[in-house]
Parts: C-alpha cells; sequence; structure tokens
C-alpha cells in the first residue's frame, strides 16, 4: 500500500512539475493543482494505519485519524487558493487578452524599460487604466526625464 | 485573555467582509479594530514578560489532543511588530483613501493569519495560519487592479504557493518521523529520530521559509511584486508578511531543529552572502525607488540569514534584532518614498540612515548585534562582509535620497497632513529605538534564552 500511495505522489508531483513548466497559465494552474494533490496523498501516507474507524469507545485497532483531519483541512485550502489563482488568472486575461507567458513576460519588459528610462510611476502604476502600453513614453523618453537631462 | 487579540481581528474582519471598505467610516473602524488588537497584543506582551511563556489548548482539550496555543516571547515580538506594520499601513491607507471594498478586510485577515503563525504551539496549525495570511497577501498584491498588478500577483501566488505546499510536505513528514504535530513534542522527538529525514525536512522548511523572505535564490518574484504595488501594500509585505519567513526560520530552525541549522550553517552563510551582494548591487543599479528598495530587502535578509547560521546567544540575538528593526525600516521607507515634502525627506532620512546602520537610528543596532556575533564567531570574512554591505547600503540608500527628495519636482504627488503625521511618528519609533533602546534588547534577550532552553529564562 505504502508502496502504492507513493507512485501515485511520484506521478502526481511529477505531471504537475511537468504542467507548471508549460508557458499557458491554465496548465500552470492545473499543475498547482496536481502538486498540491499530491501533498495532500503525502500527508495521508503520512500515517497510514489500517485498522477500525476512530470512533470512541476505541477498539483495539484504529486507523490514524490525525492525517485524515489534516488532508481535509489542505483540501479545502488548497481548493480555496485554486479558486482564487483561477480568479487572478481570468483577471490577468482580461487585462492582457492573454494567458501566453510569453507575452506577459514582453509586457513586464517594457514595463521594465519604461521603468528604467524614469524613476517616475507611470499612469499605469497610478491606477489610470492604459490598455495600450505605447501611450507612455513610445520612444523611451518621457517628457518630463528629458527636460530633467 | 490570550485568544483576545486574534478574536478581535477574526470577528472584525468578518465583519468586515461583508461591508463596504471604500465608505471612510468602514476603513475607520477596520483602524479601530487593528489598533484594539494592537493594544491587547502589547498588554498581553507585558504579561508575557512578567510571567513567562503561556500556554492554553483550545476547545478545552487535553494536553496533547487539543490544538495549543503557546505564546512566549520571541512571539510577542514578532507579533507586535506585524501589528504595528499593519496598523500603520491600514492608517496610511485610510488617509489617501481606499480604492478597493476588501482592502481592510484582507488586512485584518493577514493579521489573523499572523498573530495566530506567532502564537500557535501546534506544527499544522502554523500551516493553517500561514495560509491564512498569504491568501489574504495574494489577493493584496494584485491591489490597485493594473494590469501590472495582476501579472506580479500571479507571479506572488504561484511561487508562494509552491512554497506553502513544500511546507506542508515538510509538517507531513515531521509528523511521520515524529508521530507528534504539537512543537514542544517535535522538539522533544527530533533528538531520538533518524538523522537523514529529518535533513531534508529541514532543506524542505528553510525553501518554504526562504521563498516568503526572498532570500536570493528564491527571490525573483519580490522586485515584480514591490515596484508594482502601492505603498502601503509594499510596506505590509515587507514589514509584516515578511516576519513570517524570518520567525519561521527562528521557531523552526533555531528552536525546533537546531542540531540540522547548524548542519546547513554553510549554506546558509553562502546564500546570506549572495543576497547581500546581490541585492546591494542591483539596488545601486535601479533607478525606481520601489525597485531600489525591494532589492534592499533582499540584501537586508541576507544579514538574518547569516546571523542565523552564527547561531548561538550572539547569533540568535542579531537575527531577531535585526528582523524587528528591518521590518520597521522597510515600512517607513516604502511609505515615505512616494511622498514630497521636506518632513518627509527627513523621516525617509531616518530611514535610509536606519538601513545603512548609521548611529542614533535604530538600524546601528542591528548592525553591532550582527558584528558582535561575527567577531564572537571570530569568522573575519563576515565582519568584512556586514562591512561592505554596510557601505552598499549607504550608497544606493543616498542615491535614492538625493533622486527623491534633492531634485525639485513640481508636479510631485503632494501628500496629505495624516499620512506625512504617519511616516514621521515612524520615524520617530525608529529614533526613538535607536536612542533608548533597552526594552527591546531585553525582549530580544529573553527571547534567545527561550530559544536556547536556559534554565530560568522564564520568571
Amino acid at each position: 500500500m505504502t508502496l502504492i500511495l507513493s507512485l501515485c505522489v511520484a506521478v502526481l508531483f511529477g505531471a504537475g512539475a511537468y504542467l507548471m513548466l508549460k508557458r499557458d497559465l491554465i496548465r500552470l494552474i492545473i499543475g498547482m493543482a496536481l502538486i498540491g494533490n499530491a501533498a495532500n496523498l503525502f500527508i495521508m501516507a503520512a500515517g497510514l494505519t489500517t485498522g477500525e474507524a476512530p470512533i470512541y469507545p476505541l477498539e483495539e485497532d484504529t486507523a490514524d485519524p490525525l492525517v485524515q483531519a489534516m488532508t481535509l483541512t489542505a483540501i479545502v485550502i488548497s481548493f480555496a487558493v485554486t479558486a482564487l489563482v483561477l480568479g487572478l488568472a481570468y483577471r490577468v486575461y482580461v487585462s492582457h487578452l492573454s494567458v501566453d507567458i510569453r507575452e506577459l513576460s514582453q509586457a513586464e519588459e517594457e514595463q521594465a524599460g519604461r521603468d528604467d528610462m524614469t524613476d517616475q510611476p507611470d499612469p499605469e502604476e497610478l491606477g489610470a487604466e492604459t490598455d495600450d502600453p505605447e501611450t507612455t513614453g513610445s520612444n523611451g523618453h518621457s517628457p518630463r526625464e528629458v527636460t530633467r537631462r | 485573555m490570550m485568544v483576545l487579540p486574534l478574536g478581535i481581528l477574526w470577528f472584525g474582519a468578518v465583519v468586515l467582509a461583508v461591508l463596504d471598505g471604500t465608505r471612510p467610516k468602514n476603513a475607520l473602524l477596520s483602524v479601530a479594530i487593528m489598533g484594539a488588537a494592537l493594544l491587547s497584543t502589547i498588554v498581553l506582551g507585558i504579561d508575557v514578560y512578567r510571567h513567562g511563556t503561556r500556554e492554553m489548548v483550545v476547545g478545552g482539550w487535553e494536553r496533547g489532543v487539543g490544538i495549543s496555543l503557546r505564546i512566549d516571547t520571541l512571539g510577542i515580538i514578532f507579533a507586535v511588530l506585524s501589528l504595528a506594520v499593519l496598523f500603520a499601513a491600514l492608517v496610511y491607507e485610510t488617509a489617501i483613501g481606499v480604492k478597493a471594498r476588501i482592502f481592510p478586510a484582507l488586512v485584518l485577515f493577514m493579521g489573523v493569519g499572523l498573530t495566530g503563525i506567532f502564537f500557535t504551539g501546534d506544527a499544522f496549525n502554523f500551516y493553517v495560519f500561514f495560509e491564512i495570511a498569504m491568501i489574504s497577501a495574494y489577493v493584496l498584491a494584485s491591489y490597485g487592479e493594473t494590469p501590472r498588478q495582476f501579472r506580479a500577483a500571479f507571479t506572488f501566488t504561484v511561487v508562494n504557493l509552491l512554497g506553502s505546499t513544500l511546507f506542508l510536505i515538510a509538517m507531513a513528514a515531521l509528523y511521520h518521523t515524529t508521530g507528534r504535530l504539537d512543537m514542544i513534542g517535535i522538539k522533544a522527538q527530533v533528538p531520538l529520530v533518524a538523522e537523514s529525514p529529518v535533513i531534508l525536512i529541514s532543506t524542505l522548511v528553510f525553501v518554504a521559509f526562504g521563498v516568503k523572505l526572498g532570500l536570493f535564490p528564491f527571490h525573483f518574484w519580490l522586485p515584480a511584486v514591490y515596484t508594482g504595488t502601492r505603498p502601503s501594500v509594499a510596506a505590509i509585505f515587507s514589514g509584516a508578511l515578511a516576519n513570517i519567513g524570518s520567525y519561521g526560520l527562528l521557531r523552526f530552525g533555531a528552536d525546533l531543529l537546531p542540531r540540522e541549522l547548524e548542519q546547513g550553517a554553510p549554506v546558509l552563510i553562502v546564500l546570506g552572502a549572495v543576497s547581500i551582494i546581490y541585492g546591494g548591487v542591483q539596488s545601486i543599479a535601479r533607478r525606481s525607488a520601489n525597485e531600489v528598495l525591494a532589492y534592499s530587502s533582499i540584501g537586508q535578509v541576507g544579514y538574518i540569514m547569516i546571523a542565523l547560521a552564527i547561531g548561538g546567544e550572539a547569533g540568535y540575538f542579531a537575527a531577531i534584532l535585526y528582523a524587528v528593526i528591518n521590518g520597521l525600516n522597510k515600512t517607513l521607507l516604502f511609505l515615505s518614498v512616494s511622498m514630497r515634502g521636506w518632513l518627509v525627506g527627513v523621516a525617509f532620512a531616518i530611514g535610509a540612515f536606519s538601513v545603512a546602520g548609521v548611529p542614533p537610528a535604530a538600524g546601528f543596532l542591528g548592525k553591532l548585534a550582527m558584528f558582535r556575533a561575527a567577531i564572537e564567531d571570530e569568522s573575519w570574512s563576515i565582519v568584512a562582509l556586514i562591512f561592505a554591505g554596510g557601505a552598499l547600503s549607504l550608497l544606493y540608500m543616498f542615491q535614492l535620497y538625493r533622486r527623491r527628495f534633492w531634485i525639485e519636482d513640481e508636479d510631485g504627488e503632494d501628500a496629505g497632513t495624516l499620512p506625512q503625521v504617519i511616516v514621521v511618528v515612524m520615524a520617530v519609533g525608529v529614533l526613538m529605538i535607536g536612542v533608548w533602546p533597552q526594552p527591546l534588547l531585553e525582549l530580544t534577550d529573553q527571547a534567545v534564552l527561550e530559544l536556547l532552553d536556559v534554565p530560568g529564562s522564564t520568571p
């Protein structure tokens, strides 16, 4: 039983890690969920005992109830976090119209380029909705930076 | 009495979760709740300081069956620090106007998580509170709701979620090897079990907390999150959330697994040294204010690592002191760097002095403790490293100061009076700790004695 469980944990973790290396945010989230489930199985495996259900009054051999309680808690937490991450991914999609990591990191680089040119917070940072990154500092120089130099 | 801070925060958070936080009335309510929790924690802290560690088993269960709360000086120090930082950030955000209806509730929930982490005496319960704090952090990371913040929040969530999962696995493995979940039981059992699984567990715990702290190889999420976000959230992350990492390493490393911490010391020293140098050099190279401070955080974490690696009374003393002072410094700097005006400039300068370790600011104490620990350990390369790190931080802090406050900028955003008052109060606090350090030093000393189990440490 321990062998089966550890194989399951290994396969789940491996599949999750593989998916996390993908470029798609949704696959990444599925990979995360798989790793979370691998962790849950691991907790179960940590207290693998066979026996009666641990209902008071206790018989001779009872299964360890603690790991089940812990796994239950962990499942609830990972469920909540997965929902949250999916929500975040949706917001990322709405604001970038893409869930491809290459396009997101391209947006990040453009942002970094603008940061290096000016140490002032740009409109995007101040909360103005700028869907078009070209509106601020299209050639890398914001007007203020030029006057300062 | 012991659950009072947790109870206040928890009920307050639940109530505020259904209210609209953008209304000034509700934001003020959250400030009041946080203030009450902070006050009750301080009262509890005085009690713990006078009468020693307090313990309580939740729900009236027997010892060893129920989940236990255990409050010692180390926990109290970090709880008061974190709640004070959250309080300052909440007041700041209320003063400039809360932008999202959920913000006050999230800050309170993070208060619940952090206080719970510092008060719990149970390893699995630690994980649960850890997740409560982290989930609020995931949402807070996107506060402001710009495309850039969503990107940063996503990275932050994925990386830290992996860290949490590793921590969960480590806790399960710890339960499997020691058969205990309460920290006292684990501490008693660890020396009796085989060494190799415990080393694996310690590595997992170290990675999990390294991710939280933004230590060098795990730092990659940190600049993106700190740069894109609003000042109050950056202050919360660096002043309160990072405490999970330092406290966790002190609790699990110095308290529960001291043997493994000692074996891992060379790794900690190398990573800490790389962090200090990398953070310092990157800070000098960066132009945007938040980015400089973000890389500075990576550098400052390195000192805590080195202090932990030196270990012993002087090492742990330096680690606790440095973590506390660093949390205060970063909160002050992140809050003040976005504002203008000479008063804010003075406050920022005090924070900058403190990071660089110039007396009379509080940072001097941290650096002094580091030097003392390194000299007692007779490791001169570490002394040189601390000196070099201090020089680097002086350089980048004043580069930043010059850019932000010396260059006249007619269109700099003029902050209201209240935010300015907050940063000035914080700056005075940092100065006060530097000028009159006795209370903090005594508390830290007692925390170290409790960590090392010196008999008679609890009067």
